[in-house]
């Protein structure tokens, strides 16, 4: 059974996403990605039921799955250096070159390392990304079918692309769940490579020059990433003839003599690699650069879960850097990524932006979590790991349909988005509030990490480094308060002062009654396709608010259930769940809901009357956004965010922290040594 | 939890907020002493939300009511958190989000000058929160523990071990006090160009109560700022006096800042201060 | 005594939004002459707002015109209930000397209904304050009336 649900996690997806490039018909798509999203949410729980758990299943750990494993080392670079060439991109080459180089060395110059005892091994950490993948990467996937027909009906492409672009996203989905579940270092790396390909894929997928662009900076930067996850590997393997996961990430094994000869750098670079997968500064662009995608691959790859390909990393590494200057040092650039990325978001105007900053800053506290180490500190970023996935899943799923409905991604234009989208606003007012507000999970995991971190230190040198990494959280959250606050005001901003953008675009499936009229003004429109036609706009904006609202449920949900999740990812002995302020939470849940309710209340009673007239100093408005000034005319009121471009301005700060960012990972690389 | 706690837990959701009215009175005499002027009655604070309580007005938006509500219920959970002597950054958290709900209210509201107030809001929370977290954490190294409780049973003043801190509680003290040189969110008095800034369009009933939240706040920072020297009830009492008296001389003394300099200059160097206590602290 | 407090702090607390009408200042400074130390308005919990939608008072200086009759009604109409309006000095009760002036309308009362009037040319500080505190009484009456 449970190499049922192994296989099935890993295998249906790529076979599913197989399917839909033969199965042409929308319709078909449609049910068969629904399928699949109730396939991997069933295999993952049945996972999760077992867990802790190893398993050998054979289509993982027989030779011929291995030497598979491996070919795939050799067949992604290969492919990445033949669209090198094809585009004639030199860094694409240089690193495939390198790669393929690494591969090369690692099967024939050495000796085969020891495999790995558990083809499959399933703790917390890994059940959590896979958790994260098949439920929230299926949701997500839902949503992409009524956004890319609109998307597509956007751009207008003469034969429709639809089919590769889910045989990438699904087959993703497999990828992803083999790295979680990989015990052995070779399935592993070919997943990891797998992930780089479909990244690329799917940035590229519009076929823009812009997205081309995107898509070969993502590709030179995860190779490059790729280039230093091969050589912490190789690295590993001459010295320890191993390819265990597990077995390298003993604190034993580092600290005995074999390994004095390179230190920690194996693991540094290791967590280098993680630090490019992450995007973390000052490898940042090339999560913004894929921006440019459709929205949900925004949210899939680079926000919920190929992004968290790095921090799972150094969640998995972080035993054996507890207590090293490298996991300090670790932790000083993921706190320093926290810093620079949230006052890069604070800076930002355009939501999507805003959104990846935010991604990347969040993925730095993990990090900053991995490199302290201890257990609290493990569990904490586990828990911040799944949370933010679903939060900033929702938020990007809300961002996707208001830019469909609104035509600009801009957050100046989103002002008042309420008014004209109320329910997706309303739940991305609620994900940016899930973003930093206690007593949800973000803000609960940001406590721990910081309570983590005051821990008592050895040395002087290590607590004042520690010290200026908590300086930076510090900051960094509330940069991130400011910044998430601001967003939800603007969405709920009052009534909108200055011109309301007019829709640019179409309108979107959600809006039924406008698409069904278009339809039946078709003038071969009878009366039965009319109503087919209102039917499937229905399902689409079903489709659409479905996932959103799932996502809304399980973004709050597991915010709420933050403190449990702590419980059940510490190991026993390991100190106390209920520890600090951990047993706090529930009871601030008691006193959230009746407040909750309380305002609801409130907010009943106050819509029932209607608002009074706004103050603009003493002059009267008939108009929103106008007032009557001098001989009765009516002026127009224009109002923006303040983005202090003096302090956050994107352009300096990012060669100001990437270069900050750089000398902290090559002394991370160096001081290993 | 102990019958102690629960009753501190009471006492601290009462206490606090009246303490918050009372201190809201002596600041206004005190002013008006500092002014030459005679000021009005210590409780006028309490007359003044009750008139509010009492006044029928159409709110400027239909979610007014709800951040309202839940930014008071926010600041009396943190009250509630620091008396009964629970974790000190969860109750810090825990006011933040209170002050994230009232630049919230600000911003649904439909009136220009409560849109300003509320970024400069935000600007301010930039400004002090990162400043008091570190001083916070400064009290926890120094006293051994995050736990209120525990910070208030250490031994001897903590003021000592913490010099760099007290200029940031001030600063942190004199932002969320509203007070100049940093009232750039709701000036306190009738200037002109930001009228109430994010409080312009509360008013009436949802205004009473944000004033009741404002009390709890002020209340709770000063107790936070009072653990410098919490070497008794009464030492606790004299100390938040002195950081009360600080502010109060330091609003009538100075003029207001732009936010660029609050954010650019005064936040930083705050920080650095700190910053630099904290790992003082930790080197000893 | 929760009620009768929640009675007593509507007369106790008068927050006034002071509007300038047409006036020729002498009356504005008078007005403002009562925050000084001199005599302190605030004694009484007087304050001076500058948003209506806080004020309990208007207290208005100089002659209507068209052009600021439609600003003075709208303040009017943006203050909380129950409200008292304090026209002052000469100008605001009737007009004055401006009153058969083209663009003059005339006192606060063409706009608005006025619940004291305080006369003078300028009025003085102490009839201002004296204006509050009979408004206050008026309030006061209106109040017990009603419940």
């Amino acid at each position: 059974m449970l190499d049922a649900y192994i296989g099935l996690l890993i295998f249906w997806p790529m076979a599913a996403g197989l399917a839909c490039l033969g199965l042409r018909r929308p319709a078909a798509r449609s049910a068969l990605v629904m399928a699949s999203a109730a396939i991997l949410a069933a295999a993952a729980l049945g996972l999760a039921s077992q867990t802790p758990l190893t398993a050998n299943p054979a289509f993982l750990s027989s030779s011929t799955a291995l030497a598979v494993a491996q070919a795939l080392g050799f067949l992604f670079p290969a492919y990445f250096l033949y669209t090198g060439l094809r585009e004639k991109h030199a860094l694409v080459i240089v690193f495939a070159l390198c790669q393929l180089g690494l591969a090369a060395f690692g099967a024939f110059g050495l000796p085969a390392p020891a495999e790995a005892k558990a083809a499959v091994v399933v703790d917390g950490l890994s059940l959590a990304l896979v958790l994260v993948v098949s439920l929230i990467g299926p949701l997500i996937s839902i949503f992409a079918l009524p956004y890319m027909a609109h998307h597509e009906q956007h751009l207008g492409p003469k034969i429709s692309r639809q089919p590769q672009f889910f045989l990438v996203l699904l087959a993703f989905l497999g990828f992803m769940n083999g790295l979680a579940l990989a015990g052995g270092l070779h399935v592993f790396a070919a997943c990891y490579e797998g992930t780089t390909l479909c990244s690329f894929l799917l940035i590229g997928h519009d076929k823009t020059p812009e997205a081309r662009q995107s898509a070969l900076r993502a590709l030179w930067l995860n190779s490059l990433g790729g280039v230093f996850l091969h050589t912490g590997i190789l690295l590993i393997q001459k010295q320890f003839a191993l390819a265990d996961i597990q077995a390298i990430a003993t604190p034993a094994l580092w600290t005995g003599t074999s390994s004095q000869a390179l230190g920690l750098l194996p693991l540094a670079l290791l967590a280098v690699a993680a630090c490019v997968k992450s995007a973390q500064l000052p490898f940042q662009s090339w999560l913004l650069g894929a921006m440019v995608a459709p929205t949900p691959v925004s949210a899939l790859l680079h926000s919920s879960t190929m992004v968290n390909v790095g921090v799972f990393v150094c969640l998995r590494l972080a035993p054996v850097l507890a207590g090293t200057s490298t996991g300090r040092l670790l932790t000083l650039a993921g706190a320093f990524t926290f810093l620079a990325a949230s006052a890069l978001a604070l800076g930002q105007s355009n939501a999507k932006k805003i959104l990846a900053y935010s991604t990347l800053a969040n993925l730095g506290l993990i990090i900053a979590c991995a490199g302290i180490g201890t257990a609290a500190a493990i569990a904490v970023g586990t828990v911040l790991l799944v949370v933010h996935a679903a939060t900033k899943g929702l938020l990007f799923l809300c961002v996707g349909d208001l830019e469909q409905a609104i035509g600009s991604r801009d957050l100046e234009n989103l002002r008042a988005a309420v008014a004209t989208s109320p329910l997706t606003a309303l739940a991305a007012a609620a994900g940016s509030l899930a973003m930093v507000l206690p007593p949800l999970g973000m803000l609960a995991g940001k406590w721990a990490v910081l309570e983590a971190a005051t821990a008592s230190h050895a040395s002087p040198l290590a607590a004042t480094v520690v010290m200026l990494a908590v300086v930076m959280l510090a900051v960094g959250s509330a940069l991130a308060v400011v910044c998430w606050v601001r967003f939800t005001g603007t969405l709920l901003s009052g009534v909108a002062v200055g011109q309301v953008t007019a829709p640019q675009t179409t309108p979107k499936p959600g809006q039924t009654s406008s698409l069904a009229s278009g339809f039946t003004t078709s003038p071969s429109a009878s009366p039965s396709a009319s109503l087919s036609a209102s039917l499937s706009a229905n399902l689409a904006a079903n489709l659409t608010t479905g996932p959103i609202l799932t996502m809304l449920a399980g973004a709050v949900g597991l915010g709420l259930a933050a403190p449990w999740l702590n419980a059940l990812l510490l190991p026993a002995g390991q100190g106390d769940p209920l520890a600090g302020g951990w047993w706090l939470l529930p009871g601030l849940f008691l006193v959230a809901l009746p407040t909750w309710a309380l305002g609801l209340r409130a907010r009943a009673r106050q819509s029932a009357v209607s608002p009074a007239s706004p103050y603009l100093g003493g002059l009267p408005s008939v108009a929103p956004g106008s007032f009557v000034g001098a001989l009765g005319r009516s002026w127009t009121l224009t109002e923006g965010n303040e983005y202090a471009p003096e302090f956050f301005g994107e352009a300096r700060l990012t060669k100001l922290a990437g270069a900050l960012a750089a000398a902290l990972l090559l002394a991370l690389a160096g001081g290993a040594l | 939890m102990t019958l102690r706690t629960v009753m501190l837990a009471l006492g601290g959701l009462v206490l606090v907020p009246l303490a918050g009215g009372l201190l809201a009175g002596l600041d206004r005499m005190l002013s008006a002493r500092l002014q030459s002027r005679l000021g009005p009655p210590l409780f006028q604070p309490f007359y003044d939300v009750g008139k509010l309580w009492s006044k029928v007005i159409a709110p400027a938006s239909q979610w007014q009511g709800l951040f309202v509500r839940w930014a008071l219920v926010a600041s009396l959970a943190s009250a509630v958190l620091l008396a009964a002597g629970a974790d000190l950054l969860l109750c810090f958290f825990v006011q933040a989000a209170s002050a994230s709900f009232v630049a919230l209210g600000a911003f649904c509201g439909n009136s220009p000058y409560g849109k300003l107030g509320a970024q400069r809001e935000l600007f301010q929370l930039l400004a002090y929160e990162p400043v008091l977290l570190v001083g916070i954490l400064c009290l926890a190294k120094a006293a051994g523990g995050f736990d209120a409780a525990g910070i208030m049973a250490a031994h001897g003043p903590l003021l000592f071990r913490l010099p760099l801190v007290a200029p940031g509680l001030i600063f942190a003290l004199l932002v969320k006090l509203r007070k100049s040189p940093f009232d750039l969110a709701a000036s306190h008095h009738m200037h002109q160009e930001l009228v109430r800034g994010v409080y312009t369009d509360y008013a009436g009933r949802d205004f009473a109560l944000l004033e009741l939240a404002h009390w709890t706040d002020v209340g709770v920072t000063l107790c936070i700022c009072s653990l410098v020297w919490a070497t008794g009830p009464l030492a606790m009492v004299a100390t938040g006096l002195a950081f009360l008296l600080a502010v109060v001389l330091i609003d009538n003394v100075t003029a207001r800042l732009t936010w660029r300099a609050m954010l650019g200059r005064a936040a930083p160097l705050a920080l650095a201060l700190a910053a630099a206590n904290l790992v003082w602290l930790y080197l000893e | 005594m929760l009620k009768r407090f929640l009675k007593t702090a509507q007369v106790r607390s008068p927050w006034l939004l002071h509007f300038d009408c047409g006036s020729c200042n002498g009356c504005d400074i008078e007005t403002l002459a009562c925050l000084t130390p001199v005599y302190d308005v605030e004694r009484f919990g007087i304050i001076n707002v500058g948003n209506p939608r806080h004020a309990d008072v208007l207290v208005v200086t100089g002659t209507v015109n068209p052009r600021n009759a439609v600003v003075l009604k709208n303040l009017y109409d943006q203050m909380p209930t129950p409200k008292l309006v304090i026209a002052i000095g000469a100008c605001g009760c009737s007009g004055g000397v401006f009153r058969e002036a083209p663009n003059v309308l005339g006192g606060i009362d063409t706009i608005i209904p006025v619940d004291v009037y305080v006369p003078g040319c300028p009025a003085k500080p102490e009839a201002i304050m004296d204006a509050v505190v009979t408004g206050l009484a008026k309030l006061k009456g209106i109040l017990e009336a009603s419940a």
